[in-house]
């Protein structure tokens, strides 16, 4: 028995010294689209959380299971059942809203925070209090495209060209209301599908209402093929465009002279710089994944970020990490994320401008504490 | 002058939609099946034009005859795996088929190439020329020219050459051509290659002015369907010539009113076309539509 006693107590002790020593294990599911027509943003969300998940706060080791959710609903919802059967820290969760919104349900009912870069307005909208979204919505990112437009280029009577998709119509309405609201008269709107293959017809058109500034709001390939015709005719009127633009993808396809004196509205540009942590993140994206970082990726590596360092301050569960993301203030790479009470965690944008003489553009103005001013 | 700018990007965007036509309706032809890997054929066509050319720094001209070969084995595979295996199928076990292989091309794309947007190189040096103060891009005028080319090229091979009888053969009546000799199953093989390469030539062609994504190939399929319908089910040069009218009456729409009033305008016209005259402009075969 004397033998046996002091082992009684020895175990207990041998336990608590062996857990202060083993690294918190958390599990946070990344489930984005990989395939279909949102795979370019959907990957980049992905790599931007893979990156932030294999390099955790000391202390930490973070399993990060990828589900390819493709573009529909139910593959979304299916991928957040699979993956809310095991032991779920924080989901990083589809930037298509129509995904979104069908996997809010379901994370409420298993209290599963969503950790997202969808720029739909309504996911935020639910009065669901696990989502958490880590870009700046229509509401931000329009509100500084078009003060840009009025107020730093002093322009008054811009053309408005725009995707015919649910992107497109949010980001035209935003757009619209805000010019109405700076004094500035849309001389010119008109959508086009992202299937058109020729846009000289609509750049036609738009110069015929005589503008003094082109506004896009297209997808990446339109947005490449419409600067590139609208070089080719050489047009006189300054083009500021919506955040395809700045997608290092969208640059790639068209030479750096082309993109001379264009601009673009963009949640952040890592490639642009700006501080050396900005730096070290593109530096290693590049060398994690072969590719060139866009606003998505360094969102959503904030936003994981955050939910790391929630962990790495004692959140030990799903709703500890809601807590900490619904009240905490995080000082990201992009800018600093709090959330306004429904979800929406970021509140800036930035314009960042092509010089033509490279495809690296530079943030030429930066726009913080944008809440909503657009409905 | 900008009508006319118009007017010849309106027929360059036709001329490789022609060529998407022509492959659609020869594997039409000879198979009595549709093939809706199409679309995802010139995207691969187009890809592939992506992956050679740093590996072949020249022009896009010379990487043509590299794709249309490429092109025209990866078409064998298709037919030996997605074709022969279900000809003696119901129709729609092929039209599965090929579209699961439009998938499995759509996401074998999307691993190997990554999702983003790519350009081929031009087919020249991909500038403007200026034509009597008409500036037009070099690329049109390259597309026009190599589409044009082609197409002429496939009607020599059907009118002039005893492969292209028996082409023809196979295409109008494969029981009779089999019983005079012809070896059908060949010239299915040879179809589809055929088919194939054209699909590869007007990805290569399209994937300069106007990029590729690994899931641009929907888009291009329907516009073939389209086209074959309004040209007539089965007639080649009916496939070439609604081709040609669906890019300028895109491109000409679009200029006045808008490009959603342009598709919204062409599928109305497509409706009455089938109405007024189901047989397509040229109505040369009636056929039973898929």
């Amino acid at each position: 028995m004397r033998r046996i006693l002091p082992l009684l107590f020895c175990v207990p002790l041998l336990c608590a010294a062996s857990g202060a020593a083993r690294a918190e294990s958390v599990s946070v599911p990344v489930l984005v689209p990989l395939t279909g027509f949102l795979s370019l943003e959907g990957t980049s969300q992905r790599n931007g959380a893979l990156l932030a998940l294999k390099n955790p706060p000391a202390g930490i080791t973070a399993d990060a299971p990828v589900i390819d959710t493709g573009t529909s609903p139910e593959a979304a919802v299916t991928a957040l059942e699979r993956a809310a059967g095991g032991p779920v820290t924080a989901v990083v969760a589809s930037m298509l809203g129509t995904q979104m919104l069908a996997m809010l349900p379901l994370a409420a009912e298993y209290k599963l925070p969503l950790v997202t870069v969808s720029g739909t307005a309504s996911i935020t909208e639910q009065s669901n209090p696990w989502v958490f979204r880590f870009f700046p919505g229509d509401a931000v990112t329009k509100e500084a495209h078009a003060r840009y437009v009025v107020e730093e280029l002093g322009k008054k009577r811009p053309a408005l060209i725009y995707q015919t998709t649910a992107y497109g119509q949010s980001g035209k309405a935003h757009l619209e209301t805000a010019f109405k609201r700076l004094g500035a008269e849309l001389v010119f709107e008109e959508g086009v599908d992202p299937a058109a293959k020729d846009l000289l017809p609509v750049l036609t058109k738009a110069l015929a209402a005589k503008p003094d500034v082109l506004v896009l709001h297209l997808h990446s390939a339109p947005t490449a093929l419409f600067v590139r015709q609208a070089a080719a005719s050489g047009i006189p009127v300054p083009i500021v465009a919506g955040s395809a633009m700045h997608q290092p993808s969208t640059a790639a396809l068209l030479e750096p002279a082309e993109l001379k004196g264009v601009c673009a509205e963009t949640a952040a540009s890592p490639i642009s710089g700006g501080s050396p942590e900005v730096e070290a993140f593109t530096a290693a994206y590049r060398a994690a994944f072969n590719a060139e970082p866009d606003a998505f990726a360094l969102g959503q590596y904030d936003g994981t970020r955050m939910v790391l360092d929630a962990v790495k301050a004692g959140a030990r569960s799903a709703e500890d990490v809601r807590k900490a993301l619904s009240t905490g203030t995080h000082q990201g790479l992009a800018m600093t994320y709090t959330s306004d009470g429904k979800g929406n965690m970021a509140h800036s944008a930035v314009i960042v401008c092509y010089d033509g003489a490279s495809r690296v553009p530079a943030i030429v103005k930066r726009y913080d504490n944008i809440t909503g001013v657009v409905k | 002058m900008t009508t006319l700018q118009l007017l010849v990007n309106g027929l360059a965007l036709g001329a490789a939609y022609a060529l998407v036509a022509l492959g659609f309706v020869l594997v039409l032809n000879a198979t009595s099946a549709v093939n809706f890997a199409q679309g995802d054929l010139v995207t691969a066509g187009g890809l592939l034009a992506v992956a050679l050319a740093p590996l072949i720094p020249l022009p896009g001209i010379a990487l043509l005859p590299v794709v249309l070969v490429i092109m025209a084995a990866l078409g064998l595979l298709l037919a030996l795996a997605a074709y022969l295996p279900l000809r003696r199928s119901p129709p729609v076990a092929v039209f599965i088929s090929t579209i699961a292989v439009g998938i499995i091309l759509q996401n074998g794309a999307s691993v190997l190439f990554g999702p983003e947007p790519r350009a081929a190189p031009p087919l020249l040096s991909g500038g403007t020329v200026d034509l009597g103060g008409l500036v037009v891009a070099e690329q049109s005028l390259a597309i026009i020219a190599v589409a044009g080319l082609l197409i002429a090229g496939q009607q020599w091979l059907f009118a002039r050459t005893q492969v292209g009888r028996r082409l023809r053969a196979t295409a109008q009546d494969p029981e009779m051509a089999r019983a005079c000799g012809v070896p059908v199953t060949a010239m299915i093989l040879v179809t589809f290659a055929l088919g194939t390469a054209y699909a590869g030539a007007a990805g290569l062609l399209l994937a300069n002015r106007y990029f590729v994504t690994p899931t641009a190939g929907g888009d291009l399929i329907l516009k073939a369907y389209i086209a074959v319908t309004i040209g007539g089910w089965g007639s080649v040069p009916g496939a070439v010539v609604g081709a040609l009218l669906i890019a300028l009456f895109e491109v000409g729409v679009s200029s006045v009113l808008s490009y959603p009033v342009a598709l919204g305008l062409l599928y109305a016209a497509l409706l009455v076309i089938l109405l007024a005259r189901p047989q397509g402009l040229f109505g040369e075969a009636a056929r039973r539509r898929a």
